[in-house]
């Protein structure tokens, strides 16, 4: 009997239908609040499945790019590292695109890169309206993303970064952002009204508020949210920045959450919290349990990744088409691993020692995706700086964040069992 | 010793009399990693840029625990030479953001060898040649010229960039010359020691190298041509191909390399810089408007032309499209090349290398079954 196709944007609903019961299955109460996450993404997906359909364009952005001017226009952003995230977990068809992809690209190139490629080569997912990515923070991003719109015909727009950080770089990336309103407003037919992109930064602004709030809680001892729950927001920041949707899953989630501080209660339902990690790069997208595990296994809490990692305050001036174009680039310059890995390291170092700083971490994971060289050419560099500056240890991991063919599920987990018994006994 | 075997002897090695003497004037060399980096301001400056290159290295085992095996094998070899003193003759390195793997580079010698070099700078270079950017760039340029001018107590003015230019301008002229003799029936020069040539202007003062290249012409002019080959190749791909005996195992086989896309080729000197008003604002524009490598991220289809051009002007029977492992711009860029040279009825031969030449029996099977499919 034929498999029935089904497009990559089915795939993620499916996955997040799997996702979702899985979760529950882990807990009662606690998992109330990944219920709401889930609600929201499922939400999403389905507008994202019929925008198309019902005349809406489609972008697909990239994680730095921010979201708030595509649903200003009434367009559908779609983070493509988020669907290739989603698809990776569940079922064989991101190895398949993989596979796929290595047909035409060389092996080496990153695998968020090959899923997609693979699912357009495969026809399973439809070219979109438009793309929009930023030169940052790699070459596998810059190379691939330019090709494919010219390989598969479709309009794409580069927002240009400077390498070193400074007000005149702002200034440029405004200019690009401006560039790039531009250019959506002529491949869409549509006009950017400023009313509504002011109403769309009121609401970016007023989730990031709570989105700041609720990391200042997450340092707390213990971490009042589970691994699983931190890292599944993350779709949700990206693709949903301006949406109302997003201020009330924050306002819900903080409002939970400040609650579990007052009371010192912990995120895990059934294991205690003894270690504190921090992804200070990449992941197992490709086995989502990986995190329970290590929370069953070890007590050990993911309580932050550089993905999670929004620093950046909330646009403070929004009263006009400039100050908005100033205050989202100031945005993009700051959106995680854009801001680690597009630049020169400081910029990776100082975030990262922060980010375990305050989040009072007992040991630095560096989730070395075997694509990005980029991280890997400084890998050492971070290492010895955090045990300088921290005291405290990096296990590395040489894996690719979709392919589970690299480094499986268990031979990670033997690593973080040799970890544990090792280096960071207590 | 002809001026051919001249200029290939002081290809092998970065380091050449030439720099010596240089040097001994006590004047100053600073190494480059790329060339969005424009020469002409370092030579206003009186001081010799070159293009660091380690065509000697043989292993990389300093540079790995530094930069990881996963990583492209030109930038380990070029921090594996600096790490074993072999760029100590320099005075200063320039970067760019020319690919991840440049950029790392930088930051890695910042951290592991601060002292080694006296003055170290980073240009950025837009991914995109709109005139906003170019503005942009010209400001970088400027940035730059002050930097040098603050390191090494000198001044960049007006007249000697102009004279610069012309230097290099006249570099370009007579290598288009040069490429002009290939695209007869019966070049009169190898693609193996065409590359040689090139590369040795990359560590000589140019004025010097123009007189050599002038030499070189008048001699390749009497030469006797190049008539017994199986077919026509063009080269394209990854920077770091610098090495001839890479093209030499190809021409070993019967192919002859008769013009390419490269960086230490064609794309490095294909244009003029004009010369009329605003010099910095020409060398910015020239450099981010010239045939262009997958950074520059809004040409995809004009790289493609510029292959098929070059394919028709040089009379090409196939494409050999190389790329350096863990090279994401190149690897990306042959999504589009397969389909686009496929479409135009264009033989290709995609290859992977490494920087250091390894698996010669594996190239030369798979360049003796190219050849043995589009031999004339």
């Amino acid at each position: 009997m034929m498999e029935e196709k089904k497009s990559v944007l089915e795939q993620v609903a499916e996955s997040l239908v799997i996702y979702n019961a899985a979760l529950s299955a882990v807990g009662g109460e606690e998992t109330r609040g990944i219920g709401w996450l889930m609600n929201l993404l499922n939400t999403y997906f389905a507008e994202a499945g019929e925008a198309q359909a019902k005349g809406r364009p489609l972008a697909w952005i990239n994680f730095a790019v921010p979201s708030e001017i595509f649903w200003a226009m009434d367009m559908v952003p779609v983070v493509v590292e988020v669907v290739n995230g989603l698809v990776a977990p569940f079922g064989p068809k991101a190895l398949e695109y993989i596979d796929m992809a290595e047909k035409s690209i060389p092996n080496y190139i990153c695998s968020s890169c090959k899923v997609l490629m693979g699912a357009m080569l495969s026809g399973d997912i439809t070219a979109p309206d438009v793309l929009v990515v930023p030169s940052q923070p790699c070459d596998s991003n810059l190379a691939m993303y330019s090709v494919a719109s010219k390989r598969f015909d479709f309009p794409y727009f580069c927002i240009d970064m400077p390498y070193l950080r400074s007000e005149q770089g702002t200034e440029y990336i405004a200019g690009e952002l401006k560039k790039m309103v531009k250019f959506l407003e002529e491949k869409t037919n549509r006009k950017l009204d400023l009313d509504k992109l002011k109403q769309t930064m009121e609401y970016s602004n007023l989730a990031h508020e709570y989105y700041l709030k609720l990391d200042k809680l997450r340092e707390a001892v213990p971490c009042p949210y589970s691994s699983l729950e931190i890292l599944a927001e993350y779709p949700a920041i990206l693709c949903m920045a301006g949406r109302p949707e997003l201020v009330d899953y924050l306002k819900k989630r903080y409002e939970m959450t400040k609650a579990k501080v007052a009371k010192g209660e912990s995120g895990l339902s059934s294991s205690t919290e003894k270690y504190r990690l921090v992804w200070i790069y990449g992941a197992p997208a490709f086995d989502l349990f990986t995190f329970s595990w290590l929370e069953q296994e070890h007590g050990a809490v993911s309580v932050n990744s550089m993905m999670n990692n929004f620093t950046m305050q909330p646009v403070e001036d929004i009263s006009d088409y400039d100050k908005i174009m100033m205050g989202l680039a100031e945005k993009l310059k700051l959106m995680p691993m854009t801001r680690e890995c597009g630049g020169p390291w400081e910029q990776f170092i100082d975030a990262t020692i922060e980010l375990c700083r305050r989040t009072k971490a007992d040991a630095a994971l560096f989730g070395g995706h075997v694509a990005c060289k980029s991280n890997w050419a400084i890998m050492k560099l971070v290492k010895d700086k955090i045990r300088e500056e921290l005291g405290i240890p990096t296990l590395i991991l040489e894996l690719d964040v979709f392919d589970p063919r690299v480094t499986s599920s268990d031979a990670l987990r033997a690593k973080f069992d040799d970890f544990f018994a090792t280096v960071l006994r207590k | 010793m002809s001026t051919l075997e001249e200029l290939t002897a002081l290809s092998t090695n970065p380091v050449n009399p030439a720099i010596n003497e240089w040097k001994a004037e006590g004047k100053k060399v600073v190494g480059f990693l790329c060339t969005y980096m424009p020469e002409e301001i370092l030579y206003a400056a009186d001081m010799l840029p070159i293009r660091l290159r380690a065509p000697n290295c043989t292993e990389t085992t300093l540079a790995d625990v530094h930069m990881s095996h996963l990583t492209c094998t030109f930038m380990r070899s070029c921090l594996q030479d600096v790490l074993e003193d072999k760029f100590t003759f320099l005075d200063g390195l320039v970067f760019t953001n020319s690919c991840d793997l440049v950029r790392r580079l930088y930051d890695n010698l910042r951290e592991i060898r601060p002292s080694d070099f006296h003055f170290l700078h980073f240009i950025t270079v837009p991914h995109k040649a709109s005139e906003e950017l170019v503005i942009w760039y010209k400001g970088e340029l400027n940035a730059f010229a002050e930097s040098i001018e603050r390191a090494f107590s000198v001044k960049v003015t007006e007249a000697k960039l102009r004279q610069a230019i012309d230097v290099y301008n006249e570099t370009r002229h007579l290598l288009r010359e040069l490429y002009e003799l290939r695209k007869s029936d019966s070049p009169p020069i190898s693609g193996a020691e065409t590359l040689s040539v090139i590369l040795a202007g990359n560590s000589l003062p140019k004025d010097m190298y123009n007189h050599m290249l002038r030499k070189l012409l008048d001699e390749l002019r009497q030469r006797k041509g190049i008539s017994k080959y199986r077919a026509r190749l063009m080269i394209a791909g990854s920077g770091g191909c610098d090495s001839p005996d890479y093209l030499g195992v190809m021409e070993e086989l019967g192919g002859l390399v008769v013009t390419d896309s490269l960086c230490f080729g064609s794309r490095y000197f294909w244009e003029p810089v004009d010369t009329k008003g605003d010099l910095m604002l020409n060398l910015a524009r020239s450099y981010l408007k010239r045939p262009s490598c997958p950074r520059m991220v809004d040409n995809v289809g004009e790289r493609g032309e510029f292959v098929k051009q070059m394919v028709g002007d040089f009379k090409v029977d196939g494409v050999v499209f190389q790329r350096i492992k863990y090279c994401d711009l190149w690897g990306g860029q042959l999504l589009y090349t397969k389909k686009d040279l496929k479409e135009s009825g264009i033989p290709l031969l995609s290859l992977e290398r490494e920087y250091v030449m390894r698996d010669v029996g594996q190239l030369r099977t798979r360049v003796q079954a190219f050849l043995e499919k589009i031999e004339r």
